[in-house]
């Protein structure tokens, strides 16, 4: 049965979830990574009656809060009566659920919301049965093995699934960059840049593997961005300054500037052209009409000149990205350098990619410069700096479990309940590096 | 959630926002469902033209229990030739959509039970046949009834799925509906066992309505005569009989009732998987306790005789 069944193919985000099949070229479902349960009884501590609970189990036997705190003081099918996604959100709108996030800093935090997640996710919204399904989910990098030893656990003991294959989600997204036409050969080499809602991760990868040492992160990503459109629509008093509507300005108008001073004047010169108006219209039928400005290029402008935003991390992006390869090992320093992809939706700026290339390129090549001249009139053969922008960007971890879960190796390279079975959960320590040499 | 939906949740996401006139883009997805279905969600020829094709494993018996009268009386003028590698497809125009938005719903909510439809044939062929039946057993007694009338029709088999198939049969006082399951694993047979057993007690103890369900490993008396029915009757078969009786064939119920009755497999096999979630929610809870308790526990602290350091003792004065 599971011979014809497409794959799977699970991105749990922080922010986001991305489900779909592989062979398709974008996700069926991206919703937030929410789980939305009913809410311990309101304040009055469980019980109806109005009287402290009798213990009468010590009260490590009965789940540490009492009645009403854990699930497994509960008889019923309360396990059942939960939301994910969008409908967890409009569910913890109303009364009687509490919103949750399994999901911290990528890595996940609760095993039980993640496996209600997971159960509710393949149930009710892919619709499969795990049995005739294989399954290829992503981990962030530096993730510990235990927690991959979980997630097996769940996926081969609850779900019974076929096979299961866990790829790094840096690696993927170099996997998706192979759509662009830019690249040649498709090398598993490359530096991701990978920026979402909450955090920028620059992360090395050779020949497959995350060179962990060497990540950097930067706590500026696109709620940031957001932020600050917010603050300079505030400042000069647009009649809408409401976190959405700065998030509609920013997807809709905002680009990366060459060179700011030169933009500055462009926009007095010819206001007419650069100048915008965006029209918010309210769920009661009023339309405001909203002035956007400088902030056009100013709020990617972040990345590059982090002092316009923050006071206390002040490195541009350009230069994390050289220091991450210069710290790596020196013999994948230039394919480092030639394959920097971009991965996430903060990365979706016009002219990001152009702008990144140039700024390492400079610094790269003053670095070039100034040993030349400490050599003494040796000469440089240059060294080859490329951004790789391409049209997957968005879901790119996604994208490229897609396109590897749909080559017809793939299933040799899960893991397979009976082999999961055989040896346990240790067994998902090692994965056999997927599109690496050798596969086609 | 208790119980499943019917429709795929994507076809009508996708339907609904095209509707309402989201931006026309270019759809290609090929999605799966319960059971080896494949959907194939398209615009081949232009954006505005969506085309939905399904393959399913069983479609030749579905199309010799009646299949084609059900799409036609269900999807009529939205039926396009078959897409080649899939068994049915219906084609969408979203310029020539019905005005009103109940309609509109309508036709979301028809095309995203695609599925439910197409399987929903011979259940229904079986029912109607019940009524046939009822009608002409009505006009005799129960011993001169003709040997066709009290035994029932033939038995209509689906094999939906590799291993396992549903089996329904008409008679004149009710639709018998058999399910063969298979278990690979240990863990799921147990479950499914005191699953079963739960639907077996319901009825003896408070939903006097339900229909009869019987579980056993060897094959029900009605399949006696079906070929290709595992007789083994080892521990791994299990087959599942459901009994519905004429208060659950009547018009209005009979929608409901097939819709249920589909995805009974889906939905055993989810639950199977809930209290298996559940138990390890329990099993974590419970580790997460005793390490706390762990945690807590110090040595008691051992009374040791205290010297100076020319080795002379304290005593205690009393």
């Amino acid at each position: 049965m599971a011979s014809q069944t497409p794959a799977v193919v699970m991105d749990n985000g922080t922010g986001y979830s991305k489900l779909g099949f592989a062979g398709n070229d974008s996700p069926s479902f991206v919703f937030p990574t929410a789980i939305s349960t009913k809410a311990p009884a309101g304040g009055s501590g469980g019980s109806g009656s109005g009287r402290p609970a009798v213990a009468n189990k010590p009260s490590f036997l009965t789940g540490g809060a009492g009645p009403g705190g854990h699930l497994s003081a509960k008889r019923g099918t309360e396990d059942l009566d939960f939301f994910i996604g969008d409908e967890a959100l409009s569910a913890a709108a109303g009364p009687g659920y509490g919103v949750h996030y399994p999901i911290r800093h990528g890595q996940i935090d609760n095993w039980d919301l993640m496996e209600r997640f997971w159960s509710n996710s393949i149930f009710k919204y892919l619709r499969v049965e795990p049995e005739d399904h294989y399954f290829l989910l992503t981990e962030p990098p530096l993730n510990p093995p235990e927690n991959r030893e979980n997630t097996a656990e769940i996926m081969f003991e609850s779900f019974n699934c076929a096979g299961l294959y866990i790829a790094v989600q840096a690696v993927l997204a170099l996997a998706a960059s192979w759509t662009s036409s830019k690249v040649q050969d498709r090398s598993l080499t490359g530096t991701v840049i990978d920026s979402g809602a909450g955090v920028t991760h620059v992360i090395p990868v050779a020949e497959g593997y995350v060179i962990g040492s060497s990540i950097k992160s930067v706590p500026i990503a696109g709620r940031d961005i957001t932020n600050f459109v917010q603050s300079l629509l505030r400042d000069r008093g647009e009649p809408d300054s409401s976190l959405q509507t700065a998030e509609r300005i920013k997807e809709e108008y905002c680009y990366v500037s060459p060179d700011i001073v030169k933009e500055f004047t462009k926009y007095d010169r010819e206001p007419e052209d650069k100048f915008k108006k965006h029209t918010v219209t309210h769920p009661n039928g009023r339309s405001v009409t909203v002035d956007v400005g400088y902030e056009r290029f100013l709020a990617p402008e972040i990345f590059f000149n982090p002092e316009i935003y923050s006071s206390d991390f002040l490195t541009p992006l350009p230069n994390i990205v050289d220091t991450v390869i210069q710290t790596s090992p020196i013999d994948v320093r230039r394919g480092l350098y030639k394959n920097i992809v971009l991965s996430g939706g903060s990365t979706l700026y016009k002219d990001f990619g152009r702008r990144l290339q140039r700024d390492i390129r400079h610094l790269v090549d003053a670095r070039i410069k100034a040993s030349e001249v400490r050599s003494g009139g040796a000469r440089s053969g240059g060294l080859d700096v490329q951004v790789i922008t391409h049209k997957r960007q968005r879901h790119g971890p996604w994208f490229g479990g897609s396109l590897l879960g749909q080559t017809p190796e793939f299933r040799s390279y899960c893991h397979t309940k009976a082999e999961y079975d055989e040896i346990g959960p240790s067994i998902v320590r090692r994965f056999a590096l997927l599109g690496g040499p050798g596969s086609t | 959630m208790l119980l499943l939906d019917y429709q795929n949740v994507l076809i009508e996401s996708l339907l609904k926002e095209r509707f309402a006139g989201g931006p026309p883009v270019s759809i290609d997805q090929v999605v799966s469902d319960f059971d080896g279905v494949i959907f194939h969600i398209s615009t081949p020829e232009s954006k505005s033209k969506i085309l939905v094709s399904i393959s399913i494993k069983c479609f030749p018996e579905l199309v010799q229990y009646g299949a084609q009268a059900v799409m036609e009386r269900e999807y009529g003028p939205y039926i396009v030739a078959p897409e080649s590698g899939y068994d049915f497809s219906v084609q969408v125009d979203l310029d020539s959509l019905p005005e009103d938005q109940e309609s509109k719903d309508d036709l979301v909510r028809r095309v995203s039970l695609l599925k439910r439809n197409i399987m929903a044939a011979p259940f229904e062929q079986a029912f109607d046949e019940y009524h046939h039946l009822a009608e002409e057993a009505s006009k005799y007694t129960s011993e001169s009834a003709p040997q066709g009338v009290q035994e029932g029709g033939e038995t209509r088999s689906i094999h939906y799925r590799e291993e396992e198939a549903i089996y329904v049969k008409a008679s004149h006082d009710r639709v018998t509906v058999i399910f063969s399951t298979v278990f690979r694993e240990e863990t799921d047979r147990i479950f499914g066992k005191v699953f079963l057993q739960e639907f077996v007690d319901a009825r003896r103890r408070a939903i006097q309505n339900a229909p009869q369900v019987l579980f056993q490993n060897q094959p029900p008396l009605e399949l006696e005569k079906v070929p290709g029915v595992n007789r083994s009757g080892s521990n791994d078969i299990g087959y599942i009989t459901f009994v519905l009786f004429p208060r659950h064939l009547t018009a209005q119920r009979r929608a409901e009732v097939i819709s249920h009755i589909q995805t009974f497999r889906d939905y055993f096999h989810y639950h199977i998987k809930a209290s298996k979630a559940f138990i390890h929610s329990r099993m974590r809870k419970r580790t997460a306790d005793f390490l706390q308790v762990l945690r807590r526990a110090r040595p008691e602290a051992e009374e040791k005789e205290r010297k100076t350091a020319s080795g002379r003792t304290f005593r205690v004065q009393s």
